[in-house]
């Protein structure tokens, strides 16, 4: 699983402007619409709805929100870098300011994992994190999403 | 007030000779040079033939000094020992710390008598009986600061030759003194009458003084600050009282801390901090006195006698008296030969040679330049080359990792345990595995100067101490684990593949997003349902269930009830653990973890871990995988 079968630049947002969780899971709902073509709201709720399991607030300034969707044609990664950080209600109490935002088809199975473990061992570098947090333009966060050493070792 | 000048002068004095020594142990650390003889140095450079010039002949203050000093650390010798460490060794070193130290001296007094002209044999004796004794404080030092950690069956046994065998040299000393001033001019049955007489009262003070100051410190409520205090006051007092009732104090002293060491007794770690403190003092100062007593010129006319005896000692009286008394137990010649080098001498020799020349037993200033100078030679040949020779002979065992502090533990109806504490750093390799084996086990964590239990602390963080119980053959494993190791830690600090999961949280849909199949009866309950049905009320954070191909970990709690969990998932973690082992080749350091992309090994040693689990697991199930992955933060 690498993160190029996940991520396009398109599903990179470079400096999103939120205030709140709810809000940040809104706004993602609606760039995953506009990318796999499902309805928002659909989105949005399959996220509050592991939420609700649980905060995917890991650390570090890290959320990793994900969830099954039953229409889904392949996996989708969407990642976002804040402007501010947000109060996620994270493990570790810490405002997150980065997201990575993890759609799966129904069926997917171990592929559903495969990429969880993907992207929380590529958010697990806390010098890649340290990178994304520092760059602003879409393109060089996509090539840091991709091209990071980690993504050479798997 | 120009009265109090004086006084105030020599305060200054002190206190500047005591920072000069603290300072000088600073640079001499790091050239090895054994750290008595920079005090000593310290003191001889600050009189009179020195550039301090400091006139100081006192030897009524020096025996003073000597003896408060001395029953202090020979006190924090036995404090320091635990009886545990003592199985297998004590026979042996017994046996050299009497037999041993009659045949050490006899045949130094033998060579001295010979060599030196004019002297009796009994005056030889004397000479020989100064020097004869292993110095506790100097082994003990040298042993610890040096880094120095020996096969425990030697180290046992230098330890506690060079802790009880000081009474004897003292025995003998204060015997031969007492004989020559008497006019008795060759050793017989008076000579042993005395020595068992003095090690019988002794023996019995010092067992009854440690249980009384036991006793004392566990029923009397004083203020927290006054138990090492206390403490130093009765050894002091066990000391002069055993003395004065014709007694061994040193070995009273030694004994009374044995005891203390080695019965439940409250504010132990605070007396031993203290005496810590204390001890260092003593020797600071009473190594600064002693080199301030001695008149290095006229130390010179002693060179050639002095070396010859230093020689005779280190390599003919010492190996022959070692070899004669481990004759019975079995040791290898190599361990003879470490334990023959180890045969240091320090200030109980210089104290000793104190004793006549106080006394004004003929030739005493002479005894007491000789002492001085054998002292010297030991602690620079031997002192120096202690490490070196540890190493050459294969009597140290390697160091591999940064273990702050080890202390060996009898527990009662177990195998022998070894607590281990380790410091954790941004780059300790253990953050990035977050994992220990299955043997290992955390006791406590030092956090922000909080004690945490293992299930309190969860991961281990940076800047924590961590303070493990293992077996003691698996330390050096373990010390692998705690290396540090920048490459790999950079970029492996957050969290280990767990997803945060909510106490009310159903299972039902925990299973259906992560395709983990449970029983329909489980799917029914909520995470912290779940953990109480496991564990009833004994969930603690740290706590770690099955569930499925995954493992839920407990990682805060409300009310009693799991508030917040972890889900670990079996694919998850064994991806990133055999990511991270291939890629900075780790495989072989933690042994067979499994190989990297295989699904399997890694897992099923997760899942052997069945369900529900006993509060205590047999150790049984512990062993046959040895190295499953574990969490500091697992409680069994």
């Amino acid at each position: 699983m690498e993160m190029t079968d996940l991520i396009t630049p398109a599903s990179v947002i470079p400096a999103l402007r939120v205030t709140s969780k709810k809000q940040a899971l809104q706004e993602l709902a609606k760039r995953a619409a506009q990318i796999t073509g499902l309805p928002e709201r659909q989105i949005f709720e399959v996220l509050i709805e592991r939420e609700r399991l649980g905060p995917t607030g890991i650390g570090h300034g890290i959320a990793i929100p994900h969830g099954k969707l039953a229409a889904l044609d392949r996996l989708y990664a969407l990642f976002a870098r804040l402007e501010t950080p947000i109060d996620f209600d994270a493990v570790d109490e810490q405002p997150v300011d980065l997201i990575c935002l993890l759609l799966a088809p129904e069926a997917a199975g171990a592929d559903h994992l495969k990429a969880l473990a993907r992207v929380s061992r590529l958010l697990r570098d806390r010098a890649t994190c340290e990178k994304l947090r520092g760059t602003e333009s879409r393109d060089a966060l996509y090539a840091l999403l991709t091209e990071s050493p980690a993504s050479h070792a798997a | 007030m120009a009265s109090l000048e004086p006084v105030n002068a020599v305060l200054l004095i002190g206190a500047a000779l005591v920072l000069l020594g603290i300072f000088s142990s600073l640079v001499a650390t790091r050239f090895g040079a054994p750290l008595l003889l920079v005090f000593l140095v310290v003191g001889m450079l600050a009189g009179e033939d020195g550039p301090g010039g400091i006139e100081f002949a006192d030897y009524q203050a020096t025996y003073l000094i000597g003896s408060l000093a001395l029953s202090i650390i020979l006190f924090d010798g036995g404090l320091r020992t635990r009886l545990s460490t003592f199985r297998g060794a004590l026979a042996p070193a017994l046996l050299l710390s009497t037999l041993g130290v009659l045949i050490t001296a006899g045949i130094t007094g033998g060579v001295a008598a010979l060599l030196i002209g004019g002297l009796t044999p009994l005056q030889g004796l004397l000479l020989g009986a100064i020097v004869a004794s292993t110095d506790a404080a100097a082994v003990f030092f040298l042993l610890r600061t040096g880094g120095l950690r020996l096969q425990s069956r030697v180290g046992s046994l230098l330890e506690i030759e060079s802790g009880t065998n000081d009474p004897m040299a003292v025995f003998l000393v204060l015997m031969l003194t007492e004989l020559l001033l008497a006019g008795v001019d060759t050793p017989g049955w008076e000579l042993l009458r005395h020595l068992a007489e003095q090690g019988a009262i002794g023996a019995a003070l010092g067992l009854a003084g440690g249980f009384a100051v036991v006793g004392l410190l566990n029923r009397v409520q004083m203020p927290g600050g006054l138990h090492p205090l206390f403490v130093v006051a009765v050894a002091v007092a066990i000391y002069a009282a055993t003395s004065l009732l014709g007694g061994s104090g040193l070995l009273a002293v030694y004994l009374a801390g044995l005891v203390v060491a080695n019965r439940p007794v409250r504010a132990y770690p605070s007396i031993v901090g203290f005496h810590d403190a204390a001890t260092w003092l003593c020797q600071i100062v009473m190594f600064i006195v002693l080199g301030l007593l001695v008149t290095p010129g006229t130390l010179l006319d002693y060179v050639l006698p002095g070396i010859l005896l230093a020689l005779v000692l280190i390599l003919v009286a010492r190996p022959l008296a070692v070899w004669l008394c481990l004759w019975p137990f079995g040791f290898e010649d190599k361990e003879k030969l470490f334990i023959s080098w180890v045969g240091l001498r320090g200030a109980v020799s210089i104290f000793l040679a104190a004793i006549p020349t106080l006394t004004g037993v003929a030739y005493g200033e002479a005894f007491f330049n000789i002492a001085f100078f054998v002292v010297l030679v030991s602690l620079l040949v031997q002192g120096w080359s202690l490490t070196g020779v540890a190493r050459y002979l294969g009597m140290a065992l390697r160091r591999t990792a940064p273990s702050v502090q080890r202390v060996e533990l009898d527990i009662p109806g177990q195998t022998e345990r070894e607590m281990v504490g380790y410091p954790i750093s941004t780059d300790s390799l253990i953050l990035a595995l977050s994992r220990l084996p299955a043997w290992a086990r955390v006791v406590l964590v030092v956090r922000e100067r909080e004690i945490l239990s293992a299930a309190e602390a969860g991961p281990l963080h940076p800047g924590d101490y961590v303070y493990i119980l293992t077996p003691p053959d698996r330390v050096r494993r373990l010390d692998r684990l705690f290396e540090e190791s920048p490459d790999v830690t950079r970029r492996l600090t957050a969290p280990f593949g767990e997803l945060p999961l909510n106490g009310e949280a159903r299972l039902a849909e925990v299973a259906g997003l992560y395709g983990l199949t449970l029983p329909d009866a489980e799917r029914e309950l909520t995470v912290a349902g779940y953990f109480d049905a496991h564990l009833g009320a004994s969930a603690q954070p740290g706590v770690r269930l099955r569930l499925g191909a995954a493992t839920l970990v407990a990682r805060s709690l409300e009310a009693g009830r799991v508030r917040r969990a972890g889900l670990q998932l079996d694919e998850l973690v064994e991806e990133l653990v055999a990511t991270a082992l291939a890629r900075h080749g780790l495989r072989e350091r933690l042994g067979k973890l499994g190989r990297p992309g295989t699904s399997g090994r890694l897992g099923r040693r997760l899942r052997r871990i069945r369900l529900p689990l006993p509060r205590r697991r047999p150790r049984a199930t512990a062993d046959p995988a040895p190295d499953a992955p574990y969490d500091a933060s697992s409680e069994q």
